[in-house]
């Protein structure tokens, strides 16, 4: 049982870099639909580094920069060039799927080093993540800099106004935002499972993106829900744990997939959003020009 | 940015004139593949011939052309379920799932009527074949109207919901052709069963008549968009949907409609990817595949700007670069998936292209009293 939660756990943490680095983007005001294409391409990085150098350390590094440099891509064209956001995410999931996959065909297999230890079967990055959900919720609420992400995202025009600029916050929370998509892929190819293969992540950046809506843009329940979702995602892959011989293996695989729509509905209520659905960055999406 | 009396500025494009689409597409297109370059360092061949062996399968070989047209055919379809959408500013990214619902209904068909052998047809093929494309076309406009009608009455976002269905159908696909599923074949493990030789689509000269489905739907939707009522409203709806909720347009309606005509197309893109494909005809082991070619789909309709009929040349050339890519693949021996990443380079230059259509580099001269040096002097009195 434990090793089951722990597995779940160390599911739960991929989802949960991606989200929290999409979570701070979109409190700033920008919406980057393309997460899971920084996720396979910070994998894919990661992955290639650490089996070329045989170093662990080199092949995050390369993952964070991937990433870091893709979620500046996607600023330049939402924040400089005023684009749409859609457009610029898709396409940088379309560019990292493509370009991914022939890239990374040649190391396709198992990485081929020690694998990562971990604290009694619990992945160490888990502990990393409620690290970083911690500081992120402190980052956001409980200092200036916080204010200033959030009034990017809230009203931009009267950021700018009080002397934040609003390009420099959005900049920084992209660039943040990439990084801890990198991140996850690369926790995703060097320590959850260790194998490449060619759109490995084959839905979870979305998972991701739809958390940090169902998250109300709090880290905390951010991480309830990761948590909720890694447990769901484990179980899918292995239902006779719980429900042996109920149903073909491939039916359990739609599980979280099929869960993430009525939630989503849920959410989208009128009643839900009255009541609850005011956390919603208002800028979300929308390019602010100065002046 | 002020460089010496001249300020360089990016400005909105006012109006962007059909030349100008055009060639933003051409030089789009250009420049992945001058990128595509890189891909074929490693080659056996030189540049040139690896270019070359990419075109002359997909263009000048009898067999090539053949598979060309095929592709392009399904490319169509796809470019269509992604493109009636987006007129209306929404994105169908269901393509993958809206294809697969759409062939597991058209062998539902034959499954269900128990027609999977060539003696047991209970109806006349031609029937069974109609009732197969019918049902392949509902299936997948059922799912895309699933997503649309959500978007309309609630506004969930429709591309984590027909995301979320593209995993659903493609797990379902595996539980219906793999491990003994109903779908599975006598023979072969992990693929759907052959369809009897009388309900494969008909071909004339090698093509089947879904050619003429997809000439003819790029004819009618671009007629529907530029000259009818309906096309107005969708195409104002995608401009600016507030202004059109003033003008009285119905975003429900709307968001539903496009979806349900999309999702039809993708349907119908997954009956001609199984059962109109000679040498297929049965749910292939390796389905996954024509899901992720259905992302051609979305990268022509984006190239083409929301044109059918421009889509068609787009979607000929980027079927034939994607067989003709997998064929010097295998001949020159690159490492596998030079077609995805031919994908990716065309999505990276269609944004930067998308750029350069919106915006222009603009040189102004600073007006001279901006420009006036501060009085080194003071002024007299």
């Amino acid at each position: 049982m434990w090793d089951l939660l722990a597995r779940s756990l160390g599911a739960s943490t991929i989802f949960l870099f991606a989200a929290l680095g999409e979570l701070v983007n979109q409190r700033s005001g920008v919406l980057n639909v393309g997460l899971e294409g920084l996720m396979l391409f910070g994998g894919t990085a990661a992955f290639i580094t650490a089996q070329t150098t045989g170093s662990y350390p080199l092949g995050f590094l390369a993952g964070l920069t991937i990433g870091g440099l893709l979620g500046l891509a996607h600023g330049f064209f939402s924040i400089t060039l005023r684009g749409d956001q859609v457009v610029s995410g898709m396409g940088l999931w379309i560019l990292s799927f493509g370009l991914t996959t022939y890239l990374g065909s040649a190391y396709t297999g198992p990485l081929g080093l020690a694998r990562i230890p971990s604290l009694m079967g619990l992945s160490p990055f888990f502990l990393v993540g409620v690290a970083l959900v911690a500081i992120t919720w402190l980052l956001i609420f409980r200092t200036s800099l916080g204010l200033a992400i959030r009034s990017a995202g809230e009203n931009p025009a009267a950021a700018e106004a009080s002397g934040i600029s609003v390009v420099a916050i959005r900049y920084l929370c992209v660039t943040v935002g990439g990084v801890l998509a990198g991140l996850s892929g690369a926790t995703y190819t060097l320590s959850y499972n260790p194998v490449w293969n060619y759109n490995f992540l084959m839905g979870w950046g979305f998972v991701s993106l739809a958390l940090v809506f169902f998250s109300m843009w709090n880290p905390w329940i951010l991480l309830a829900g990761a948590s909720l979702f890694g447990i769901m995602w484990q179980l899918s892959l292995s239902p006779e744990l719980v429900l042996p011989g109920v149903l073909s293996r491939y039916v359990w695989r739609t599980v979280p997939f099929a869960i993430t729509i009525p939630i989503l509905v849920v959410i989208s209520t009128p009643w839900f959003r009255t009541r609850w659905g005011l956390a919603k960055p208002e800028a979300l999406g929308r390019p602010y020009a100065k002046g | 940015m002020r460089l010496g009396r001249y300020e360089l500025t990016l400005e909105p494009r006012p109006a962007v004139s059909a030349v100008y689409t055009v060639l933003t597409a051409v030089v789009a297109i250009l420049l992945a593949l001058a990128l595509s370059s890189f891909l074929f360092l490693s080659a056996d061949a030189s540049l040139l011939g690896a270019y070359r062996a990419v075109f002359s399968y997909a263009f000048f070989n009898p067999r090539g052309i053949l598979a060309t047209v095929q592709r392009a055919i399904y490319l169509l379809f796809c470019t269509y379920a992604f493109l009636v959408p987006l007129r209306a500013g929404l994105w169908n990214i269901g393509l993958p799932g809206q294809v697969f619902a759409g062939a597991l209904a058209a062998f539902a068909v034959p499954f269900v009527l128990r027609a999977q052998e060539a003696q047991t047809l209970a109806l006349a093929p031609g029937l069974l074949i109609l009732l197969m494309v019918a049902a392949a076309a509902a299936a997948g406009a059922m799912l895309g109207g699933f997503a649309g009608l959500l978007r309309a009455r609630l506004q969930v976002n429709e591309i984590l919901v027909t995301m979320m269905l593209n995993s659903i159908l493609f797990w379902l696909v595996a539980y219906m052709i793999k491990e003994g599923g109903p779908f599975m074949g006598a023979t072969a493990e992990g693929e759907g069963f052959t369809l009897p030789a009388p309900l494969t689509a008909p071909l004339l000269r090698g093509v089947p008549f879904t050619a003429a489905l997809a000439l003819g739907a790029a004819v009618l939707l671009d007629l529907l968009f530029a000259k009818t009522a309906l096309g107005y409203r969708i195409r104002a709806f995608g401009e600016n949907p507030a202004a059109a909720r003033y003008g009285g347009i119905s975003p429900v309606a709307l968001s539903l409609l496009v979806f349900l005509l999309g999702g039809a197309f993708a349907g119908l893109a997954g009956y001609h990817a199984f059962t109109a494909v000679p040498g297929v005809y049965k749910i292939p082991g390796n389905y996954g595949f024509y899901g992720d070619l259905a992302f051609y789909g979305i990268i022509s309709a984006l190239i083409a700007r929301g044109s059918a009929v421009g889509a068609v040349p787009i979607a000929v050339l980027f079927a034939g670069l994607s067989l003709g890519a997998r064929f010097a693949q295998g001949a020159l021996h690159l490492p596998f998936g030079v077609d995805y990443a031919l994908l990716g380079l065309l999505m990276m230059t269609f944004i930067a292209s998308h750029a350069l259509y919106q915006f222009r580099l603009a040189w102004r001269r600073v007006p001279s009293e901006v420009l006036q040096p501060a009085p080194t002097e003071l002024p007299e009195g």
